[in-house]
């Protein structure tokens, strides 16, 4: 006997009794809820919770931004903010918008402040307590471009700025990698992850008062991200380039960059660890 | 129709927003972005004397201080020269304290002219304060024994 | 074992097809009617950027931020500083020019005139003077541990957070009301 008699044997199992063999089916989503939709989320008792959105529209630039409030079952919705923003837009309020793209927290896009502090509306549960209303603003202290969607110009221009490459002054080996030892590269962790939400950034307040200056904590961290990789050849360089008055040194050592961050990493540390480099020579 | 149902709904009132309504803290002025998305943004020239060398000035300054308050809470009372040498300290702590929040809250790409009178000010008035100290050292009974004496009136 | 993984993997293609073949052609395709857009170059359509940029709003910032230790630690780092510092110097000041316009501020007259005052309102004086001055003074010790990277996690940032308030709590009222 050879596979394809087998395969064909279990396919043929497979349509006569589908519920028998144990697979993962993955079809059209609206297609399967119609067909096999258990009727339990129809005997659930609602659970109404109201949300407050920051609304603005530059179509109407001379009109204030406001809150809307809407109120959706939390029965019917998936368990994170986003999903509750996702579902607003489709069935209540197409004209409600934000950014996403990833939905599990490695794209950025849905950084937002929600309920106060600054993290991913994928990554955000919706705190079940229906007493509470839930405040969604975008990023604070950011420029808006529309309802959630903040203008981050000048946070990339800054991360441009600060070169995020590797530099070598030797002319590459041809056929040769740049060699790291596995201590050097265990330096790299806790920065490289980042995924630039500007999350931490936007809830620094030395951040709010001098983003044209001050580069902020994401910029930061992935600046010593560079300083600290041992296959750079241009550290003096990049310390250089933030030993001024404004770029590095506006860090007061808040830390709220450390307690929002979504992806649990410390630009406050990395910060800490430039200044230190910059004082007493590398470490 | 369907929105009951689905348990969506959108309220129909608005509150407007209200702390952009009335003063801003540290309003922040229209957007400017110089150059286009694609330029990095500028990096300004390297001076350590307002970069790194003034961070460790201002540590060793703090670290200094650390001593020279604990001191006159264990012996008593100060040297005269310990006791100007606090009042000096804390002269040079309390002016790059003031600096910091000049720097911090006036910026200086709106406000060119105010953040240099505000520089200007504070070094005028640093100066009548270590004149007056000065004064107050050689004729009076110095800082930690003055604040001895009032705290135990 | 390669066996019962191959079958899977057919059954589970065979079992999707079928459902999607059973819809209608219509409710598959999504409709959307063509947009009407105008050409315009680079040059307009950045200046449109620009004059939109002057319009937006900024996001609100400290009114809607959450309370937080790091945060507010940090503002009461700067006020008491600023209010430490602004009193000495105010102090610093008038005796520099105390005997052009008559003030007397040498610390005899200030002991003199506290004397005078009530206790309680010598408790309350000292307290506005001995919390700010010992809060930063302990937050001071804080941030100089922070400057060498150490207790710079969100555990140690609360945990020192913590002890500082406590250490200001206690000596605050010993300096204000036993001493």
């Amino acid at each position: 006997m050879n596979a394809s008699v087998f395969a064909r044997s279990a396919l043929r199992a497979a349509a006569t009794s589908r519920t028998a063999v144990p697979v993962s089916v993955r079809g059209l989503a609206s297609v399967a809820t119609s067909q096999t939709a258990p009727a339990t989320p129809e005997t659930k008792k609602p659970l109404m919770k109201k949300f407050q959105v920051y609304r603005w529209n530059p179509d109407e630039p001379e009109k204030k931004p406001y809150m809307q409030e809407y109120e959706l079952d939390l029965n019917q919705t998936g368990p994170m903010f986003l999903d509750a923003l996702i579902r607003m837009k489709n069935e209540v309020d197409p004209t409600l918008t934000f950014r996403r793209s990833c939905r599990e927290g490695i794209c950025g896009s849905c950084a937002m402040n929600i309920e106060g502090t600054n993290t991913l509306a994928c990554l955000c549960r919706i705190d079940r307590d229906t007493s509470k209303v839930a405040k969604i603003y975008p990023l604070p202290h950011t420029y808006v471009v529309k309802d959630l969607v903040p203008d981050l110009t000048q946070f990339y221009k800054q991360y441009k700025s600060i070169k995020p490459y590797l530099q070598r002054k030797d002319a590459p080996t041809p056929m040769k990698e740049n060699l790291q030892s596995i201590a050097d590269r265990k330096k790299l962790d806790g920065m490289y992850e980042c995924i630039l939400c500007a999350c931490c950034s936007t809830s620094c307040p030395s951040y709010w008062w001098n983003s044209s200056e001050y580069l902020g904590p994401a910029v930061l961290m992935q600046s010593y991200r560079w300083i600290a990789d041992s296959r750079d050849q241009f550290t003096e360089e990049r310390k250089a380039a933030l030993d001024n008055e404004m770029s590095l040194y506006r860090c007061h050592t808040i830390m709220n960059c450390a307690r929002t961050c979504p992806k649990g990493l410390n630009p406050g540390l990395a910060i800490a660890k430039i200044k230190k480099e910059l004082a007493f020579g590398s470490s | 129709m369907s929105m009951l149902r689905t348990g969506l709904r959108a309220a129909p009132k608005a509150r407007v927003f209200s702390t952009t309504a009335t003063r801003a803290i540290l309003p922040a002025g229209p957007q400017v972005i110089d150059g286009t998305v694609n330029d990095a943004a500028k990096i300004p020239e390297t001076n350590p004397t307002h970069g790194s060398y003034h961070w460790s000035f201002e540590r060793l300054i703090s670290v200094a201080l650390v001593p020279l308050t604990v001191a006159p809470f264990a012996a008593g009372s100060l040297h005269p020269i310990t006791d100007a040498v606090l009042g000096a300290t804390l002269v040079m702590h309390s002016h790059i304290g003031f600096q910091n929040c000049i720097v911090d809250y006036i910026p200086h790409r709106k406000y060119p002219k105010s953040l240099k009178a505000a520089k200007w000010a504070l070094n005028g008035a640093t100066a009548v304060v270590l004149y007056g100290l000065y004064e107050f050292e050689t004729n009076d009974v110095g800082i930690t024994e003055a604040c001895k004496r009032i705290w135990k009136a | 074992m390669s066996l019962s993984r191959s079958s899977i993997r057919a059954a589970a293609k065979f079992s999707v097809r079928p459902s999607a073949l059973l819809l209608p052609r219509a409710a598959v395709c999504q409709t959307r009617s063509a947009a009407t857009t105008t050409k315009t170059s680079d040059a307009e359509a950045y200046s449109l950027l620009v004059e939109q940029r002057k319009k937006r709003p900024i996001a609100p910032h400290l009114s809607i931020y959450e309370p937080q230790l790091t945060w507010y630690m940090s503002a009461a780092n700067r006020v008491t500083g600023v209010a430490l510092a602004g009193s000495f110097y105010l102090f610093g000041i008038s005796y520099a020019l105390s005997p052009y316009i008559g003030f007397h501020v040498e610390s005899a007259a200030i002991a003199g005139a506290f004397a005078t005052l009530p206790l309680a309102a010598k408790m309350a004086v000292k307290a506005t003077f001995a919390t700010p001055f010992v809060y930063h003074s302990m937050n001071g010790l804080r941030h100089l541990t922070w400057d060498t990277a150490r207790q710079l996690t969100i555990k140690g940032v609360y945990r020192t957070g913590y002890a500082v308030l406590a250490a200001t709590a206690v000596g605050s009222v010993y300096l204000s009301f036993f001493v």
